[in-house]
């Protein structure tokens, strides 16, 4: 058998995320057009796999099979992988699980993984009815679990009576990413700024969140080049930022399922980082930047301590001690996350890996000095699954 | 607005007056499209049921037609405790999904040591916004919703249907 080959991911682009005057396809293109202008290299007749991670775009678009329909628009002629994957907002980080297996095992050589949405409809309702879909239908939607809120809102309640945490460490997340999100003009909301006062004293969404608790949702589609080591050589002299490890868990779909002891506590993305970080032969203490699913404040805090970056309980004052900060223990979501770049769902988890690609390359907006090692991770549907991926600028040995 | 909508304005036409099942925010919980229907059976005679595995005694929620954890088809009903505590509990009065009037209240419900379905997301009904309190103690409580049509050779069946959610215990 042949020796095993290197994935790594070349570079990326995403469209403007926002409330967006385009169809899905026109954003992919948009989204497509930006990581070629980042991989001057790249020719579309180089590219022989496509990956489309897209939730919504079955309902709203009426796209039920998306990727032919990007084949076509783009002009692609995959030979070895052509598929639509939907794993909610994890779809295109999951893509790049599936990539760097098809990599690694020879079967593709240059994978396009593109993630998009089409969420806003003529009339703003369907959005949220929509939203009855992407959870356990039959059983938590007949309850009225649609949009996020509401949920995310129960599980601060529970961090804040179990640990201490307050709102005012949750709004130290939502300034931080506003800060990083400075500079990035495709975000949703690019050009607007954030202080403690402001985040403290916005209008109540659900109790505990204040509107910057929240992170929008976002039209918006995104594309990455994941690539073997030699095809990117060829196309790119940038430096190589390789897939390194990746674990992906999910425990149920259903709230009669969820895994923890309380809302509080999530096993499930513990299990998922700890099998990521074993394949990357890598730690917490190894990474310098990540980008993890910060759809709410306490989404982030939750993280930092499930992915084992502080103590369980600690991720309110380890959040507000600095540590998350450009110049902090673990800068996080560099790019604004999803709270400010915009979350258009199966966009997002590539929309991260651009960032990690180029935070590796020494070229972000934010850089993080001498970053070597970063991490994604998504959570998709109401904290049901959780998707890990590890970078680096080395390969495992 | 509503009214204008269903009088003039007709994207398309074809589809005007018609039941759109893919859109429907209730379960189909018909034998015809559920194997699982006797759970709605069994809602319309006020039980809260699920199924239990004959094999291994796993209960599981909601009920099924395999035992998820010995994949065994051996399954029988067995009724689920109907009274619960609120956790904690979320109250949403904008953005609830059309079809949910607000205040929608939501809580997080667990049903003791003793109970083989621990905890679940719940619905409260017949509450008013700023009545509900954590440790407060909810019932078990049944509704019916909107009917459905469903094609029987060249006819038309209505579907009856119920769900359930859970109210203050006073």
């Amino acid at each position: 058998m042949a020796q095993k080959k290197n994935a790594v991911i070349v570079g990326g682009g995403t469209s403007k995320f926002g409330v967006r005057q385009a169809h899905i396809l026109d954003m992919i293109q948009e989204a497509a057009r930006a990581c070629a202008n980042d991989i001057p290299g790249l020719k579309p007749a180089d590219i022989d796999g496509l990956i489309v991670a897209t939730t919504m775009a079955g309902r709203h678009s009426s796209a039920l099979n998306t990727a032919p329909l990007v084949v076509h628009r783009l002009g692609l002629k995959p030979t070895s992988l052509c598929i639509r994957l939907d794993t909610l907002c994890a779809g295109s980080n999951s893509a790049v699980i599936v990539a760097k297996g098809m990599i690694e095992s020879g079967i593709a050589e240059v994978i396009l993984i593109t993630g998009a949405e089409k969420v806003y409809m003529p009339q703003r309702w369907e959005t949220n009815y929509t939203q009855l879909a992407v959870n356990d239908h039959d059983w938590d939607s007949a309850m009225g679990l649609g949009v996020p809120p509401p949920f995310f809102a129960m599980i601060a309640k529970m961090h804040m009576k179990r640990y201490g945490t307050t709102k005012e460490q949750m709004a130290h997340v939502s300034v931080t990413n506003y800060a990083y999100g400075d500079g990035h003009v495709n975000g949703h909301f690019a050009g607007r700024t954030l202080t403690m006062e402001q985040a403290l004293e916005a209008r109540l969404i659900a109790d505990p969140f204040g509107l910057y608790d929240c992170c929008p949702l976002s039209d918006g589609a995104s594309a990455i080049i994941v690539a073997s080591e030699e095809r990117a050589k060829a196309m790119s002299d940038k430096p190589l930022v390789y897939l390194r490890g990746t674990g992906q868990h999910a425990t149920h779909s259903m709230s009669a399922g969820w895994p923890g002891d309380t809302l509080a506590e999530w096993p499930h993305l513990k299990k998922a980082g700890e099998v990521a970080f074993k394949n990357a032969k890598l730690t917490p203490k190894d990474m310098d930047v990540i980008q993890t699913h910060d759809c709410f404040t306490i989404s982030e805090i939750i993280e930092l301590e499930e992915l084992g970056f502080c103590n369980k309980g600690e991720g309110g004052a380890f959040a507000a001690s600095g540590a998350i900060g450009i110049n902090g223990v673990i800068p996080t979501n560099t790019d604004g996350g999803l709270l400010v770049y915009g979350h258009p769902f199966g966009a997002s988890g590539a929309r991260q890996a651009i960032e990690i690609c180029k935070q590796l390359q020494g070229r972000a907006i934010h850089q993080v000095k001498n970053a070597a090692f970063g991490l994604t991770h998504n959570l998709s549907g109401t904290c049901a699954q959780h998707t890990v991926v590890v970078y680096g600028k080395e390969p495992v040995k | 607005m509503a009214e204008l909508q269903k009088a003039e304005i007709t994207g398309t036409p074809a589809l005007n007056g018609t039941y759109i099942s893919e859109m429907d925010m209730w379960p189909f919980e018909t034998q015809e499209f559920n194997r699982i229907y006797p759970f709605y059976d069994n809602l319309r005679a006020g039980k809260f049921t699920t199924t239990k595995c004959k094999k291994c005694g796993h209960v599981t929620y909601p009920p099924q037609v395999i035992c998820p954890k010995c994949w065994a088809e051996e399954l029988e009903w067995v009724e689920l405790p109907q009274r619960a505590k609120v956790v904690t509990l979320t109250e949403t009065q904008a953005g609830a999904p059309i079809g949910f009037e607000p205040p929608l209240i939501m809580a997080w419900l667990t049903f003791g040591e003793k109970s083989p379905l621990k905890h679940l997301l719940g619905r409260i009904i017949h509450c008013k916004e700023g009545e509900l309190k954590e440790g407060d103690e909810v019932k078990f409580v049944t509704f019916s919703v909107p009917a459905h049509p469903i094609e029987v050779k060249k006819d038309t069946k209505i579907c009856d249907r119920v769900f359930y959610a859970f109210e203050p215990v006073k």
